[in-house]
């Protein structure tokens, strides 16, 4: 008995393993939508580009069979002709662009995409990085747990010898020949004493709060904001393995560690001219802003006078070439013309803005670290002295498809460091005149040398 | 009547009196905080309303999303370009003949500071106040934005090319043209003009200089057959006597003379110390006169006398015959005997310079040089002074040529006649006559306002170009920035007016062609260094300089010219005489757009924003030094001149002789810029003789008091220290600090300077080595824990200040406020006491009453190593590094001023206002420094605040700020040696004061390498150096070296 129950259970549990592995999961379905959809989808799902947003494609479709979905995504445009009527209404809002058709797909796909909407659509911003101090060593919601049983404890404990106190002052009234008094719980709560505790506690913990939340003020940890080139650390950095400061070559000479110019970007892309995601659809935009032309692979040299129109005819004939080619089309047919016009439109989106009228000129990035201008940091001391790694403070840069502000980049969090790093103090002549640092260690009266121990600490350090 | 210890600092301080004990107590004056003058009428609602407004900005600030901040990288990044790394590029400073040659150092592409070029041989790395403000001059609000024709004032856009058509037009009508220019030292230029001249025969240039030295040239002409300037040899002269001239101010080449002069007086060890003597003859206290040995007091119009009177005591101790002169005073006289006897005794070794401008004086004083045996030999004619080629005789007749309508197109090129001339007014009736006139003024001044037409020229940092300050040293100027509005180089026009062919019009910089061609030709073939003109070019680029060797050339004394006491300036029988000079700052008028020069206290007279009539003191006899006539600082009075009436506000000056008044030139400035509406326009007083302008007036009506100036900006007493007072009631000297300065913490009498003659230097050091001795003895009564170990790991910064090579120039001050974003605060402010500089230059005088010696003492934040701010910050804000620096959070200051009161040398400052605009409020944007005129205040404008270095934070209202040891600088000179795996060095670190100061009186350095050059220059003069108030135990980082005088 005992023994067909543990089976069946262990049954189940193995059941469900084997169906998770086969069931749609949202890293295949993540994979499936940059490859598939992206180009015309809005990855962060919220806001239209070339086709609607995502977010929510379940509920607008709940009312049809599932299959109706599936059979929308392979082939839309037949179902607009069959008269299908969420297809009309879609295309009616959407026409004259088409959706692709993506027959190849399989329902297991799809719902591995759709997983994957729902979840980029869903998730709050998690977080990623490294906290301040105080919050790192805290235990979190555990504690908390604790703490609000201790606090009931005491409360009931509080409440007991509130109990007892009155007990005994009324046999003592008792003894004295007068009569006890009986105290409610709201006179209990609002004697002199009870009201000042809590008016105590209140201004600390909203005192406590204020100054919690006003640090926090102005930081952006976690800032993922969205770039005009979607560039992708993972595929440089990360599969290509092309050094960091390759292109953020001023992170060991200077304070700054430099957003590379378009000039360095085509080191590569002048033979590079296909990305491994995007196609044309991001290369092209380098080209764009530096004036290269890529169909007879040369600079172009009056570009900065060229207008919209002259660049637009370049390069959506190259956009159209390409797509042409890959799809081994003798011309361009309409789903082509679509792709061309949608890149193009990602090139001027990117490219033209207020403070640049035009398309020529540089790729106005978003800026994502952005330090207090009080605070003074300086990549070069931290990248050619210190030996700091980057992904100390960036983080997996070489994982990330689009980059985030991984710390805080919170005065706490960069004091924290300077405590805990040792400084390569043997191998810098210039760290000979601490002679003093030098006896303790040969005499072993000091393990290390921090940062913090040659003024890492100190105010001018960092503000002035 | 002596002072307790020899040192004063004004009339009220000597007098102890009450009045001035109240002023020092000012660390922050808040008289006029309640006034309501129009400016403050901020009412409870007003308060209220901001409040609310506070609160609501707060809320929403808290509320809404941070701001997206774009990066925007270069398309094609240039490989000179790191964005944060500075790059400096070798240039000139010229203004007409004002030159130094730089380091302009650029960030990202904009020009932020200038340091000085140590391989020119002429300036050597020295700067001048003048040169360091280049840079704010380049961002200013005023300068003209395009050509055009010239009405009421402003310019009417028009093309370049419709301007060039115009201009041609005119000039190839043929008639007479003149180029009004001053001192134009530009080799490449000069070939410009002369390919101009060639091509319009009918035209001639017109040169004068805002300060003349026309006597000079015409004398040196008549002595020697050369019309220059030759090069005087301060640093080989024992013996200097200047009759009046100012060389370590404004004199033709001051910081060249100033680096030589000092050369000759630094101590360097106690035992065989020895030094030049200087005597200095002058009636008003020039910044050189301040610095002499032994000032020699005169009325202006006994310079003729004085000269004739040394030159027949020189004659008789050399064998020569005398040749009379008008009657001296007797006290100047006997002076005059004992320096006649030291020049003859250090013959071939003294010189004698002379700054009148009247060329039988200065024949006179080439004679006596000659009798010296001086020439050929402290004045050395083989290598020529360009600095000066102005003649005011050219201009008086081109001012007739022009009322008889013999001009018909006038160029005005770097000069500015209208305002700078004692005849303005004959100038501008005849220049109306001019059919055709044309500025090349970057701003709308006085002239360019009469103009017909403006054709701007780039600013200096914007432009190509080159100079010939001497003989053979030969300069470049190259841009630093592209040209901000739409101006051209006046090269340019001259040369596209001429229709040159030698200009490429089709390049992008077609001047910069000419000039690399003339360059990689003329120039080159004066070197064999380099074979190709293009290597030549390029080296000479890179270092600013290319230094050909002269031609030895000796002259001698022409014997024909004939020397005669009655050319000579004839002493006047009026009551008072008025002297006018060129303040170091200021000049003619030419600075007088630069709120950094502005803002800079005159060195003798301490005051700022406008010129001020020095008046004597006198000594009443008993007790007291009273203002002559009863008068006091900051009263305003009537001066006629000529029958020329000005008010003008008065200063009292220690050492200006009886009898005489003297007031600085470029005040009262008309048009153009911030100077507009400070002080009095004092050209038309000036007097011509001989055709040449007289900086003297011998008869000026002086009225008695009209009136009080109410902003009276005087920073003398701000942030005093050192100061006794006297008890009312018992009459006793008390230590001002204990009984009456508790909030000022001033003390009394206390080891501030120290000095001592030549002769007596010994004593001096024995004395000093018992004061560090019993300074020892009381700091070692210290609850402060030894630190020793602390402070001797790693680096310890200090300074050590030599204030035997100290001058007084102020270059350092204005180097300062270049480097640390130090705001300017405006006149009214600087009244309250409020004057944000880091770096003040204090005035000390010792010796005579009535005819002082000075010492400067540049005064910064002491970085005490037991800090008595430090102690008092309730939110810890100011602190001390392990390195020795006391640093300053300007984020956490609340602004309590605790620091403020409890630092010894009174060298913090507070941020009243919001002075850099870092978020106004609309109460106080009132009283904020605005260019007259302008509707936003200085700081508020973007082009203004490109001048800000990017290093340091701008710092808002309600901090407290001061000397960082330029913490920037220390931050890159470390991480420099770091990145290259060594020690850091001397010239790694340097503070911004240390390389503007043209003397070296400044070194910078790590105390606890004793290889570093500040400790060096320390131990080198032994028990002379010294800490200000060693004994309070406050152990500053700055060492001050003991004054030592030779008289």
């Amino acid at each position: 008995m005992l023994l067909t129950r543990i089976c069946r259970v262990f049954s189940i549990v193995l059941l469900t393993s084997v169906a998770a592995q086969a069931a749609p999961t949202i890293e295949e379905g993540k994979n499936l939508f940059i490859a598939n959809c992206a180009a015309c989808h809005n990855k962060n799902m919220k806001d239209n580009l070339t086709g609607p947003a995502l977010a929510g494609v379940e509920e607008r479709w709940a009312a049809y069979p599932r299959a109706d979905l599936y059979k929308w995504i392979r082939a839309s445009q037949a179902m607009v002709s069959e008269g299908h009527p969420r297809a009309v209404e879609l295309w009616a809002k959407w026409k004259p662009t088409p959706m692709n058709n993506f027959t190849g797909l399989t329902d297991e796909q799809i719902e591995s995409v759709i997983l994957y909407i729902n979840d980029v659509a869903n998730k709050k911003k998690d977080d990623k990085g490294p906290k301040d101090d105080q919050a790192s060593t805290s235990g979190g919601g555990g504690n908390m747990w604790l703490f609000a049983g201790l606090g009931l404890i005491l409360a009931l404990l509080a409440f007991a010898l509130m109990r007892i106190i009155d007990n005994l002052r009324n046999i003592t009234r008792v003894q004295a020949g007068q009569a006890p008094v009986e105290r409610t719980l709201y006179q209990v709560l609002t004697t002199k004493g009870a009201v000042a505790f809590l008016v105590f506690a209140a201004t600390l913990v909203f005192g406590y709060k204020s100054v919690d939340n006003a640090t926090a003020m102005g930081r952006q940890q976690n800032y993922q904001p969205e770039q005009p080139v979607a560039f992708s650390h993972k595929i440089h950095a990360g599969v290509n393995k092309i050094d960091c400061q390759y292109c953020h070559d001023s992170a060991r000479r200077s304070k700054h560690s430099l957003i590379p110019g378009t000039n360095t970007c085509m080191n590569c892309h002048s033979a590079v001219k296909k990305g491994t995601i995007s196609g044309t659809a991001e290369i092209t935009k380098i080209y764009a802003s530096i004036g290269f032309d890529p169909i007879t692979n040369k600079y172009i040299p009056d570009y900065d006078s060229w207008s919209d129109e002259q660049i637009e005819k370049l390069y959506k004939q190259w956009i159209g070439q390409e797509y042409a080619a890959a799809n081994s089309l003798p011309a361009l047919n309409d789903a082509g013309r679509t792709v061309v016009e949608h890149q193009w439109d990602g090139i001027v989106k990117a490219l033209k803005n207020d403070s640049n009228g035009k398309i020529q000129g540089p790729i106005e990035w978003v800026r994502i670290h952005n330090l207090a201008d009080h605070a003074y940091f300086n990549h070069a001391q931290h990248v050619s002295v210190g030996q700091v790694a980057c992904q100390k403070c960036h983080g997996p840069v070489e994982q990330m498809e689009e980059v985030y502000q991984y710390s805080t980049l919170g005065m706490g969090w960069c004091i924290n460091c300077h405590r805990e790093t040792e400084v390569k103090f043997n191998d810098n002549d210039y760290y000979k005149q601490y002679a003093r640092y030098h006896e303790e260690l040969k005499s072993g009266k000091r393990e290390k040398v921090t940062v913090a121990d040659i003024g890492g600490l100190e105010c001018q350090k960092c503000h002035y | 009547m002596h002072h307790d210890n020899g040192i004063w600092v004004s009339t009220e301080d000597l007098n102890r009196e009450q009045s001035f004990l109240q002023s020092a107590e000012k660390e922050f004056s808040v008289e006029n905080m309640t006034e309501t003058d129009g400016q403050w009428a901020a009412s409870r609602r007003d308060f209220l309303k901001l409040m609310g407004f506070g609160l609501g900005a707060a809320t929403l600030a808290a509320s809404c999303e941070i701001p997206v901040k774009r990066a925007i990288p270069f398309v094609t990044k240039p490989d000179a370009i790191v964005p944060g790394v500075a790059n400096y590029f070798a240039s000139s400073f010229v203004n007409g003949g004002d030159y130094c040659s730089v380091l302009v150092k650029t960030r990202e592409g904009r020009p932020i500071k200038i340091e000085g070029n140590s391989l020119s041989s002429v300036t050597s790395g020295g700067t001048s106040a003048r040169a360091q403000a280049l840079v704010l001059s380049l961002y200013d609000t005023r300068r003209i934005s395009s050509a055009g024709t010239v009405e009421n004032g402003s310019v009417k856009k028009l093309s370049w090319s419709d301007l060039d058509n115009k201009v041609k037009g005119q000039l190839q009508l043929g008639g007479n043209i003149r180029i009004i220019s001053n001192t134009n030292i530009s080799p490449t230029a000069k070939k410009a003009l002369a390919e101009f001249t060639a091509k319009y025969p009918n035209t001639r240039v017109v040169t004068y200089d805002p300060v003349s030295s026309a006597a000079l040239l015409a004398a040196n002409e008549a002595c020697f057959g050369v019309r220059g300037i030759p090069s005087y040899k301060f640093g080989a002269a024992d013996v200097v006597l200047s009759f009046g001239a100012d060389f370590l101010g404004t004199w033709i080449s001051p910081v060249e003379f100033a680096r030589d002069y000092a050369s000759k007086r630094k101590i360097k060890s106690v035992n065989n110390a020895s030094m030049s003597r200087h005597y200095q003859v002058e009636s008003h206290v020039s910044l050189t006169g301040s610095n002499a040995d032994t000032r020699v007091q005169i009325k202006p119009s006994e310079m003729g006398a004085a000269i004739c009177a040394l030159y027949n005591e020189v004659a008789a101790l050399t064998g020569g015959a005398g040749i009379g002169g008008p009657a001296l005073n007797d006290k100047a006289k006997a002076s005059l005997k004992k320096a006649a006897s030291d020049l003859v005794a250090a013959r071939g070794k003294s010189l004698v310079v002379c700054g009148s401008n009247n060329v039988m004086e200065q024949m006179i004083v080439n004679k006596i040089n000659d009798l010296l045996g001086n020439i050929n030999s402290t004045i050395d004619f083989s290598v020529l002074n360009n600095l000066r080629q102005g003649d005011e005789r050219d201009m008086a007749r081109l001012i007739g040529e022009m009322n008889a309508g013999q001009v018909a197109l006038a160029i005005v090129w770097g000069a500015n006649p209208a305002y700078e001339l004692p005849n303005a007014d004959q100038f501008k009736a005849a220049f109306a006559k001019v059919n055709t006139r044309i500025s090349f003024s970057g701003v709308m001044d006085e002239t360019t306002a009469l103009c017909s037409h403006a054709a701007p020229a780039h600013h200096q940092l914007e432009s190509w170009g080159d100079a010939e300050p001497k003989t053979g040293h030969y300069s470049l100027i190259q841009p630093t920035i592209a040209p901000l509005f739409d101006t051209r180089q006046a090269e340019h026009s001259l040369l596209e007016w001429a229709e040159s062919a030698n200009l490429n019009r089709q390049d992008d910089q077609p001047y910069y062609q000419y000039l690399k061609s003339h360059w990689a030709t003329d120039l080159k073939a004066k070197q064999s260094k380099y074979s190709t003109g293009a290597a030549f070019w390029d080296m000479s680029l890179h270092d600013g300089v290319f230094e050909a060797a002269p031609a030895p050339r000796a002259v001698s004394f022409n014997s024909g010219a004939a020397l005669n006491a009655s050319g000579v300036s004839q002493p006047g029988s009026g009551a008072v005489e008025i002297s006018f000079y060129e303040t170091v700052n200021i000049g003619n008028g030419q600075y007088a757009h630069n709120p950094w020069l502005q803002e800079m206290p005159d060195p003798v007279n301490r005051t700022v924003w406008g010129n001020y009539l020095s008046i004597p003191v006198e000594w009443d006899g008993n007790t007291k030094m009273n203002g002559w006539m009863g008068l006091n600082d900051g009263d305003n009075v009537e001066v006629e001149v000529g029958g020329k009436k000005l008010t003008c506000t008065v200063v009292r000056t220690f050492g200006q002789t009886p009898g005489t008044v003297a007031i600085a030139l470029g005040g009262g400035r008309e048009t153009g810029g911030c100077g507009v509406g400070y002080g009095v326009n004092v050209n038309p007083w000036l007097p011509m003789d001989g055709g040449m302008i007289q900086y003297f007036a011998k008869d000026a009506k002086v009225s008695e008091k009209v009136g009080v100036d109410k902003h009276f900006a005087c920073v003398q007493h701000h942030h005093t220290m050192g100061l006794a007072a006297k008890d009312e009631k018992s009459g006793n000297t008390i230590n001002a600090d204990e009984q009456v300065l508790a909030y000022q913490g001033s003390l009394t009498d206390r080891s501030v300077i120290f000095q001592a003659n030549l002769k007596e230097l010994p004593k001096l050091a024995e004395k000093l080595a018992e004061f560090h001795h019993e300074a020892d003895h009381l700091n070692q009564q210290t609850l402060y824990p030894d630190q020793a170990d602390y402070f001797g790991t790693g680096v310890k910064w200090g300074m050590y200040i030599d204030l035997n090579s100290c001058i007084g120039c102020g270059a350092c001050q204005v180097a300062c406020v270049s480097e640390n974003n130090v705001p300017v605060v405006g006149k009214n402010e600087v009244a309250r006491h409020h004057e944000m500089t880091w770096l003040r230059i204090d005035r000390y005088f010792y010796g005579d009453l009535e005819n002082p010696k000075v010492v400067y003492q540049p005064m910064m934040c002491q970085h005490c190593d037991n800090a008595p701010c430090e102690n008092v910050c309730p939110v810890n804000a100011t602190n001390h590094s392990m390195e020795g620096i006391n640093q300053m959070a300007y984020n956490r200051c609340i602004g309590t001023r605790y620091c403020a009161n409890n630092c010894p040398y009174k060298v913090r400052r507070f941020n009243w206002l919001d002075y850099t605009t870092a978020d106004i409020w609309p109460a106080n944007e009132e009283r904020l420094f605005r260019v007259d005129g302008d509707d936003i205040p200085f700081y508020a404008d973007n082009l203004v605040r490109m001048v800000l270095n990017p290093d340091v934070t701008v710092r808002s209202r309600g901090v407290i700020e001061k000397c960082s040891f330029c913490i920037q600088r220390i931050q890159e000179g470390k991480l420099t040696a770091k990145r290259e795996n060594r020690a850091v060095l001397d010239n790694d670190v340097r503070s911004a004061c240390q390389t503007a100061c043209p003397t070296g009186a400044i070194v910078f350095g790590n105390l606890n390498n004793p290889e570093s050059a500040v400790v060096k220059a320390a131990e080198g003069v032994g028990d002379l150096a010294y800490q200000v108030l060693e004994e309070i135990n406050v152990r500053p980082g700055v060492k001050y070296s003991a004054k030592i005088y030779n008289s």
